[in-house]
């Protein structure tokens, strides 16, 4: 018998009896999404910038560029200094990587981040600056699942909580983002 | 210090935990360190106005997995090799060890980097691979700690807890060169991640745990705060992932339940800074994921112990239990140590030097079961 054969078969002799599954119906509690989702963001130490979009994230990276940094945008409508290279070991000395968030959820300042070409993106730059649309947010986790893309073959990740300080912590070495991007800005198009 | 904490010599559970007593300081801070997680915790669950809510919900959707786990399994494989995933089924930690050496094999893999997989313990992978000339780099950072001090976990989410920064500082020192004497947490880190950097850069394949799998998509969830889950599995083509078959989920609703309880509940944070969705190998690489029994049908068998398979090791049962936090994790004569180490390791305690009795069940229940998912 082959081993998922005899694993399942095994099965079968399970002690526990069926039990259906729940009905997941946690009610939304009312709540400003923006104002939220700015405040889970800020807790753990992201930044978000509400103020002039596109125009303002390109601005940043004409900062970046200008200081010698390698910025890499994936991000329509903004130029970086760097093209997506042909290997993703070729990533590995990208300052600032710029991406495209889909999602933010507004509990936790988590951001849905999907990636075909070089999945490595998100997590092998330095800073991570995310672009998240207008209108791209829900309150909690329950919506963000039903609501992200995932096609076949692909990487989706929510990216949240850079708590930088906490690898200071003086008891013990906590190895929060050791080896990822050290810092998450959320430059929103969100305008209010 | 590697030989104090040794998990070989001693057979039961009061002598090693007197061992760990020796030192008082030690136990002090090891208990307060651990409360704190603990509280965090609270204040975490706190904040959620229908926690209690997610728990019940929690604990029944992993139940009717469980009692569903035939269906679930097969629906995952079929979804999963629709997605381009290979995946293989296998009884004991000895069959999953042999299959992975095969795959590295046939790709001539001389580095693995790894990330955090109590399954990869509790099938003692890591030493089977380096007999056959296969470098693996554990990549979490309490697990490269321990792995270059030689020591198996002492907790399952934070598995250097027991040392002191100054005592990590001198293993680095003698291992990775950082300066004498220096045991400041952010020098520490900055040098690991150099270290870990070249690592992952020059990693043949990855391998990586799995905190769920969903049966309706064909994916695996793999949850970190570091990024070396996603640093391994996206750099070299060949990825492997390794699951006990107990992880298994229906669908993405299940995962969002799930994914709000689990680093609440293990460190107080509202969710880990990367729960990472793979559905499906990178363009040009290759995916595996290996579903392995390893005792855990002959637990379904007895009704109780079925229940423990309910558990998303977030480690709340440690940081709760005072046993644990005052008597170390090598105290439990088990890979898995704490409450929960106690249900799960039950089926491998030949000798039955696990902590079983009375008096530390009860305790185990008024602290530990009140917290558990």
């Amino acid at each position: 018998m082959s081993s998922k054969n005899s694993i399942l078969s095994a099965l079968k002799q399970s002690a526990l009896t069926a039990h259906p599954m729940p009905v997941i119906d946690i009610e939304v509690t009312p709540q400003p999404l923006v104002d939220t989702f700015a405040a889970s963001l800020a807790t753990v130490a992201g930044e978000l910038h509400q103020q002039g979009g596109l125009a303002a994230l390109q601005a940043k990276v004409d900062e970046l560029m200008a200081q010698g940094l390698q910025v890499l945008s994936l991000v329509e409508g903004v130029s970086g200094n760097r093209q997506v290279p042909n290997t993703a070991h070729e990533l590995a000395d990208i300052d600032y990587a710029i991406l495209a968030g889909e999602l933010g959820v507004a509990e936790n300042g988590a951001i849905w981040v999907s990636q075909t070409q070089h999945r490595v993106t998100p997590f092998i730059c330095e800073n991570l600056i995310l672009a998240l649309p207008e209108k791209a947010l829900v309150a909690n986790m329950h919506q963000a699942v039903n609501q992200v893309s995932l096609a076949q073959g692909e990487l989706g990740v929510f990216v949240a909580d850079h708590l930088k300080r906490q690898i200071l912590n003086k008891h013990w070495l906590w190895g929060r983002t050791v080896h990822a991007a050290f810092r998450c800005i959320c430059i929103s198009v969100i305008r209010r | 210090m590697t030989e104090l904490y040794s998990a070989s010599g001693s057979k039961v559970h009061s002598h090693k935990a007197d061992i760990f007593c020796r030192d008082e300081t030690r136990v002090d801070w090891h208990s307060k360190a651990l409360w704190v997680l603990r509280e965090k915790r609270d204040r975490a669950a706190a904040s959620i106005p229908e926690w209690e809510q997610l728990r019940q919900l929690g604990s029944e959707l992993k139940l009717h997995t469980l009692t569903h786990l035939t269906d679930y399994l097969q629906q995952f494989e079929q979804q999963c090799q629709a997605n381009g995933i290979v995946v293989h089924w296998y009884k004991d930690g000895q069959e999953h060890n042999q299959i992975v050496l095969n795959i590295l094999a046939k790709h001539q893999v001389k580095r693995l980097v790894k990330s955090k997989s109590m399954l990869t313990e509790e099938c003692h992978m890591n030493p089977f691979l380096e007999q056959h000339g296969i470098e693996v780099v554990d990549t979490d950072l309490g697990e490269r700690i321990i792995q270059l001090a030689k020591m198996p976990p002492s907790h399952i989410v934070v598995p250097a807890i027991h040392m002191k920064k100054q005592e990590v500082g001198e293993l680095f020192h003698q291992q990775l060169g950082t300066k004498k004497g220096e045991s400041d947490p952010l020098y520490l880190t900055r040098a690991a991640r150099a270290h870990l950097r070249e690592k992952f850069l020059t990693a043949d394949a990855a391998m990586t745990g799995v905190n769920m799998a969903i049966a309706d998509k064909g994916a695996v969830v793999v949850c970190t705060n570091e990024g070396n889950a996603d640093m391994g599995a996206n750099l070299p083509k060949l990825q492997l992932h390794s699951m006990g078959i107990d992880k298994v989920v229906p669908n993405m609703d299940a995962a969002g339940v799930l994914l709000r309880t689990l680093a609440r509940n293990a460190t107080g944070q509202p969710v880990t800074t990367y729960s990472s969705f793979y559905r499906g190998p990178q363009q040009g690489g290759e995916m595996h994921v290996i579903i392995v029994d390893n005792g855990r049908t002959e637990m379904m068998k007895d009704k109780i112990l079925a229940e423990s398979l309910k558990c998303i090791r977030c480690g709340g049962c440690l940081n709760t239990c005072p046993v644990y936090r005052r008597s170390g994790g090598y105290s439990y004569n088990y890979t898995i140590p704490g409450p929960i180490g106690i249900a799960v390791g039950a089926q491998h305690d030949d000798t039955n030097s696990i902590p079983w009795p009375a008096p530390y069940v009860a305790v185990v229940l008024m602290y530990a079961q009140l917290r558990c998912h």
